[in-house]
């Protein structure tokens, strides 16, 4: 295998993947500077690239102003926060489970009308969610799962399900089997060979998944909009509402928001990017 | 002592029959190639003496015993897989340990073996390594360590030198038969590769389409093939199959119409020979004397191609439409257009019925 030297590709083709990769990242840091910024300062225009920073954004995300003392009173936004990482941890988890023993079956113990099954799988995720939130809905007030944690982790988890278990299939049909087989020869069981052997060598797909996973449930609006109440509500929802029904939008505090929305995500992306690469480039290597 | 033995074995999927009515039988020190044609049901009967697919019928016997319904564990086999099948994240002596750490040996004793096996096999500066750290053929003396680790009832080989280029395949071809013949096991190895069957086996049994042709010495497989498919497999150059018309026989002198001559070729024995019948003939590329005068035992053609062997050449003579080969040392200064006379070396020559098998 080549090693590949940093910087090898030359001055010009770094400047120009650079100009590209700031144009990319361009909203993101203007989001960041925007939370560091006072009031005059956001809405400054043309925008004020030289500021004072400030944490009175982050401070208000926690503690906003009472209209009628004088008091600082709580937000709840620590609570949205750890609902958004208490929901969506524990529908990846439940969907990687999940998801990971299916694939295995799936890959490994074909039933009759196999390729049938997966594509029943896929086809959850084919309407868009618009059309069976109401049935959901009314499903979840009736079965009193609306405004619990059971029922937006179970909701996302169904939601994660296919797109793990076909993600995760793939990884496991682009194993070798023979070493599935060696370990069976030299004694080992059905089980041991599933963690000793399989998952082991999906770590990559694992990670790819889990990630992608995260993100899709991390970002969600929609059914965190209609099925959680005040105890369970997500980031997101609460992001949404202090842009709704105000008479004008404190930019400052939702671009803090937004900071703060993206450090989970970016942790578990940092943490896992070694993995994910090999996740997202399975299969394009030769073997 | 271990044997291992087949039983009408068949193995079925769907309307597809892999392996159709399998029999054999390998002693301790033998060592059984099955050899064939790519899909030919080599690997699923292999899979199946190792409990890794189940008979749709038959019977398997380890050691006289019926193992048709023990799992791959119980039936105590040992295989060296075509990929070599290493696990990646152990390394070669943890790999090699990992059949032991089963049996509940002490770590003393599995230390002790594996440094055995790395002795044998020259292991010992790589032991340390992981698998994708390795080169193909230490990767492949691995997997053959990794087999022969434990000491199991027969020993189960699929393609182990497929993936080795051709130095590396000569050695350890040699290595692995030392090996084999110090074990003292029953053995089976799978392969596609003539030359590999032919170098290592003590039996070979000829495969297609699910079914044994022909199980024997490799000698014997080489020069008393059972039937056409057989005689056209095994050897290189394959042998020339040429279909034959009896005219007459005079005491073991038989007359053929071959190519539109008439030949008289001398047999050992005594066949019984039909006018009626069409026969076809088998002659080996090396089977004939190139004869400088044409005579009424000798084929006349003209030579179309030759190829280079290295030591030999090998001549495509052609006759009308037909063509038959052989080889020649590249001493005789032979060139394309040269009009020469062959005749078929005395009991050389094979004669198949119209079903295909040998008188």
């Amino acid at each position: 295998m080549r090693k590949r030297v940093v910087g090898e590709a030359g001055w010009s083709h770094s400047a120009i993947a650079g100009a590209v990769g700031f144009i990319y990242f361009f909203p993101v840091l203007f989001i960041i500077l925007t939370a560091f910024r006072n009031r005059m300062d956001t809405l400054a225009t043309p925008p004020k690239w030289f500021f004072s920073p400030t944490f009175e954004n982050f401070y208000h995300i926690f503690y906003r102003s009472s209209s009628t003392t004088s008091e600082y009173i709580s937000t709840g936004f620590h609570m949205y926060f750890f609902n958004s990482i208490y929901i969506s941890g524990m529908s990846v988890i439940l969907a990687l489970i999940i998801g990971t023993l299916a694939a295995y079956g799936f890959s490994r113990h074909p039933l009759k009308g196999n390729e049938t099954y997966l594509f029943i799988i896929l086809t959850t995720r084919m309407l868009p969610p618009i059309i069976v939130i109401i049935p959901i809905f009314l499903i979840f007030r009736l079965t009193g799962l609306a405004g619990s944690y059971t029922g937006i982790i179970m909701m996302y988890t169904c939601f994660n399900l296919p797109f793990s278990i076909w993600m995760m299939k793939s990884f496991f049909d682009e194993l070798n089997t023979e070493i599935e087989d060696a370990a069976r020869m030299d004694g080992a069981s059905e089980r041991s060979v599933f963690f000793g052997i399989c998952i082991p060598q999906v770590k990559a797909g694992l990670a790819a998944t889990s990630v992608f996973a995260l993100i899709l449930t991390w970002n969600e609006f929609l059914f965190a909009l209609l099925l959680t109440n005040k105890t369970t509500r997500t980031m997101p929802n609460a992001m949404a509402r202090t842009i709704g029904g105000e008479i004008n939008v404190d930019y400052g505090l939702l671009a803090a928001m937004i900071c703060l929305f993206l450090i989970p995500i970016f942790f578990v992306t940092y943490a896992l990017q070694n993995q994910l690469l090999r996740g997202v480039t399975f299969g394009t290597i030769k073997k | 002592m271990s044997t291992l033995e087949l039983q009408n074995l068949t193995k079925q999927y769907g309307a597809l029959t892999a392996v159709n009515n399998a029999s054999l039988k390998v002693n301790s020190d033998e060592v059984l190639c099955l050899l064939g044609p790519s899909g030919c049901g080599k690997t699923t009967t292999l899979r199946m003496i190792a409990g890794l697919e189940f008979a749709t019928s038959g019977d398997i016997f380890i050691n006289n015993n019926n193992v048709n319904n023990k799992n791959t564990r119980q039936r105590n086999i040992a295989m060296a897989f075509q990929f070599y099948a290493l696990y990646p994240s152990l390394s070669v002596s943890e790999n090699l340990a990992n059949p032991l750490y089963a049996e509940n040996i002490s770590s003393e004793i599995i230390k002790r073996k594996i440094g055995e096996i790395a002795e044998i096999l020259q292991l010992k500066n790589i032991l340390k390594r992981k698998p994708h750290q390795l080169a193909e053929g230490e990767k492949q003396r691995v997997a053959v360590g990794r087999a022969i680790i434990r000491d199991p009832e027969c020993f189960l080989f699929d393609e182990p030198l497929s993936r080795l280029d051709v130095q590396l395949r000569e050695t350890m071809r040699g290595q692995i038969k030392e090996v084999l013949s110090d074990l003292k096991k029953a053995t089976v190895i799978v392969t596609h590769d003539q030359l590999e069957a032919l170098t290592m086996a003590t039996k070979i049994a000829v495969m297609r389409d699910g079914l044994i042709e022909q199980i024997s010495s490799p000698h014997n497989i080489f020069a008393k093939p059972q039937n056409i498919f057989v005689a056209g497999f095994i050897g290189t150059p394959q042998m020339n199959l040429i279909s034959a018309q009896f005219i007459k026989k005079e005491n073991n002198i038989c007359q053929f119409n071959i190519f539109g001559q008439n030949i008289n070729i001398k047999f050992a024995q005594n066949y019984e020979l039909d006018p009626n019948v069409s026969y076809t003939m088998g002659i080996r590329p090396r089977s004939f004397e190139f004869n400088v005068q044409q005579n009424t035992e000798t084929f006349s053609g003209t030579i179309e191609l030759i190829e280079n062997m290295g030591a030999e050449i090998l001549l495509h003579v052609k006759n009308d439409k037909n063509t038959l080969r052989a080889v020649t040392s590249r001493t005789n200064n032979l060139r394309i257009g040269n009009k020469i006379h062959l005749a078929p070396k005395i009991n050389q020559t094979h004669i198949f019925n119209a079903d295909g098998k040998v008188l």
